[in-house]
């Protein structure tokens, strides 16, 4: 007796150790049409869950639920990957219908079947969507897995007051003319320099710029890494900057880079397109700076700067799985079709969209402006180079060679390493973290 | 003769079987989660298995290679691992030498019978609540006051002792003495609560009757206390070095996972973690662990054969 009442003890005690996750009954009440009770969206940050939640309107009796992990050092890949492998064990609500990819990474899930044709749910209607946005989201054969609701053709965008102080003029056709070439850009910059001003807060800051018009992809057909000759020209750009003075050794996402927007700031000029100045200042736009009084708000203007680039953007794809198909196609349609939305998503929200109809007419406004712009109608800078916009040399690895080299390479710049080490230290970062690439021996 | 058989059973009864009863709980979840995954672990570490992006690659059995590899040098010549497990044996001596001092020195104050310190109990909860904070919050913490534009900074410059702000998270010994520091912090207090059992656990007639003999308190300490703690002492050395071996989650966090300056502050299962997350490449992390886990028993074995024949003798 004692005996079977020590067992009966023992069992549980085990069980309540390893049993922790019982299976959960998959039983979920269904719509009518067929469809899941529970939307589920998988992003990195909270841009794209703003607009959502303001602009879609949810059908009733849908829940929707953000799954949101922070991109750096790719996490949110390592996070949205996990969950993709288990789409197909996970319970109807459970699985993932929609998520967001970045330019950086998108070709690794639009080359899989973890992503849908979109075409097939009944996103069809692509008069309006520039054309590298759904060449970004289709796979090697053409199927479009998903939608763009943003174009991020990028430009320069400078201080005014700095502009006016050392090059006499802020008019920014005359600035464009100015630095219309790399050669004039250092020009400029030794300028900035003599009057006590930086061209730039960030050794990377014009990196996008460079890796944007490579030859050739990251990693070429043999898995072999390729240090493109356009790559080759930003390091040797930074160390210019740095030996001269002309920048700093942060990062572009470093607080030390931003602190040049405020008003104290020495930088005369950041690179990025829309989402950039009207998300990522700051410490010149933001609430906290306007109210203390060290903002920068109207003190900027746009350009295209030395050389064509577009930077980044959110695609939105389609799971394989999803349990609420025309609730996705139906998101994705609105974000490129439905031109009220799109309207205020430029109107409201200073996006530059993937409608060309819509952008145009905003470009053509001549009342429209942005307000950190001091009114300059950024919509038509950036429509006049939204067209010429490719979509070529991504590769899977694209994240972490971008952040892996701007990373080593500044501790080169700072003066820690030497070069040669700095770049075996990229080479031994990618080694460990993708085993399928080959690093120059 | 039937009585008696039954008499003679009796008297064999053994109370011993209800201990082992008892104790199979542990056992049982002891195979399930960590015996089982240690040989998963040593069986992995000869496989190739990996993902590209969302493909599988293997497993394909390597024989030695994911061995081989770790223990070939790398790019800049040296060899990675070796390297690694460097910075994280420096980062451990950094920090474990402050913290047994100062734990040694807390813990013979606050047991000793002559000076009797008020407030005790307020005051081993002060230096054990630093391990009550998770890891990463202390280190992002510090990260936020070390930075560049952190308060530190502004205060050294402010008043003049620096010109211009240092950035502490890119010279190898201020990023060292940070993670050591660190651990120091969060881990001071608990070896203090250990030595302090160990302390109170020596019989007290041993120290009054040295008093009566005469001898004063360093005396007291060096031929008392410190031989007869040795047990406990080497119990708390061989779990800080294990908990040291695997330090992690302080570096990570307060260099963003770079291990910067140069990678000497990378520590070996910050490169297991980097193998693991993304890639999952688990035969080389396999390989990782399995080499962690003979270095840490040959550590152990060292340090508690030093230890423990020192209190023999």
């Amino acid at each position: 007796m004692k005996k079977l009442l020590s067992a009966l003890l023992t069992v549980p005690m085990v069980l309540a150790l390893a049993g922790c996750q019982g299976e959960k009954p998959a039983e979920e009440p269904v719509e009518e049409g067929g469809e899941g009770k529970v939307f589920h969206i998988y992003a990195w940050n909270e841009e794209f869950k703003g607009f959502f939640e303001k602009y879609y309107t949810v059908p009733e009796g849908v829940e929707v639920v953000w799954t949101i992990v922070p991109s750096d050092n790719g996490q949110y890949q390592d996070a949205l990957d996990l969950a993709l492998l288990n789409q197909d064990s996970a319970a109807a609500d459970d699985k993932i219908d929609m998520f967001l990819a970045e330019s950086d990474y998108i070709v690794k899930y639009t080359n899989t079947d973890y992503t849908q044709d979109i075409k097939q749910l009944g996103v069809t209607n692509f008069s309006n969507t520039y054309p590298y946005t759904v060449e970004a989201a289709s796979d090697a054969n053409g199927v479009v897995k998903g939608v763009s609701f943003q174009c991020c053709p990028a430009g320069m965008l400078y201080r005014k007051s700095i502009a006016e102080a050392v090059l006499g003029t802020s008019d920014p056709e005359e600035i464009q003319a100015m630095v219309s070439d790399w050669d004039k850009f250092d020009a400029v910059a030794a300028q900035m320099k003599d009057a006590g001003y930086l061209m730039t807060a960030s050794f990377a800051e014009t990196f996008r710029v460079f890796s944007n018009n490579t030859e050739s992809a990251w990693v070429d057909a043999d898995n072999n890494l390729v240090i493109d000759p356009a790559i080759q020209t930003w390091m040797d750009q930074a160390e210019k900057f740095i030996e001269n003075g002309y920048t700093l050794t942060s990062g572009v996402w470093d607080a030390e880079t931003t602190a040049e927007m405020g008003k104290d700031g020495k930088a005369f000029c950041y690179f990025g397109p829309a989402w950039y100045y009207n998300f990522c200042m700051g410490p010149a736009f933001g609430e906290d700076a306007v109210k203390e009084g060290t903002d920068t708000v109207g003190d900027w203007a746009l350009i295209a700067g030395p050389q064509a680039y577009f930077w980044g953007g959110t695609w939105l794809l389609a799971a394989t799985g999803s349990d609420n198909p025309t609730m996705l196609a139906d998101v994705m349609d609105t974000f490129i079709n439905n031109e009220d939305v799109v309207t205020a998503l430029i109107a409201n929200e200073a996006q530059f969209t993937n409608n060309k109809k819509v952008n145009q007419k905003f470009a053509d406004d001549p009342d429209f402006g942005n307000p950190y712009l001091d009114g300059q109608n950024d919509t038509a800078v950036f429509n006049a180079m939204a067209d010429n916009i490719t979509f070529r040399n991504h590769t899977i690895y694209d994240q972490l060679c971008n952040e892996g080299l701007q990373d080593k390479f500044s501790e080169y710049l700072k003066g820690e390493v030497d070069k040669e080490t700095a770049m075996a230290n990229f080479y031994t970062f990618l080694n460990e973290k993708y085993p399928a690439v080959h690093t120059p021996e | 003769m039937a009585e008696s058989r039954r008499i003679k059973h009796r008297k064999t009864v053994s109370y011993a079987k209800w201990a082992y009863i008892f104790i199979i709980p542990f056992f049982i979840s002891y195979i399930i989660f960590t015996l089982v995954p240690q040989l998963l672990t040593i069986y992995n570490s000869f496989f190739e298995n990996y993902m590209n992006g969302l493909q599988q690659i293997g497993p394909n059995f390597v024989g030695l290679a994911n061995y081989k590899a770790l223990l070939s040098p790398g790019q800049s010549g040296t060899i990675d691992l070796l390297k690694y497990f460097g910075n994280t044996m420096a980062l451990w001596i950094l920090g474990a030498v402050p913290q047994f001092l100062i734990a040694l020195m807390l813990a013979v104050i606050f047991t000793s019978a002559r000076l009797n310190i008020k407030g005790q109990g307020l005051a081993k909860a002060i230096i054990y609540m630093p391990n009550l904070i998770m890891a990463s919050a202390f280190s992002m913490l510090i990260f936020a006051l070390f930075s560049k534009v952190g308060p530190i900074n502004k205060y050294l410059v402010a008043s003049g002792i620096i010109e211009q702000s240092f950035d502490f998270l890119t010279v190898k010994v201020s990023v060292r003495s940070l993670i050591a520091l660190l651990n120091f912090l969060m881990w001071f207090g608990n070896t203090t609560i250990v030595l302090m059992a160990g302390i109170m656990g020596i019989d007290q007639s041993l120290f009054e009757s040295a008093e009566i003999d005469g001898s004063n308190s360093i005396q007291v300490f060096f031929d008392i206390t410190l031989p007869l703690l040795m047990p406990i002492m080497s119990y708390a050395l061989i779990t800080s070095l294990i908990g040291g071996i695997q330090m992690f989650d302080v570096p990570q966090v307060l260099t963003n996972g770079r291990g910067t300056p140069n990678l000497t502050s990378t520590t070996v299962i910050m490169m297991l973690n980097n193998f693991l997350s993304g890639s999952k490449n688990y035969g080389r992390a396999g390989a990782v662990s399995v080499l962690l886990f003979i270095v840490t028993g040959i550590l152990s074995t060292i340090v508690y054969r030093m230890l423990a024949k020192q209190y023999k003798d």
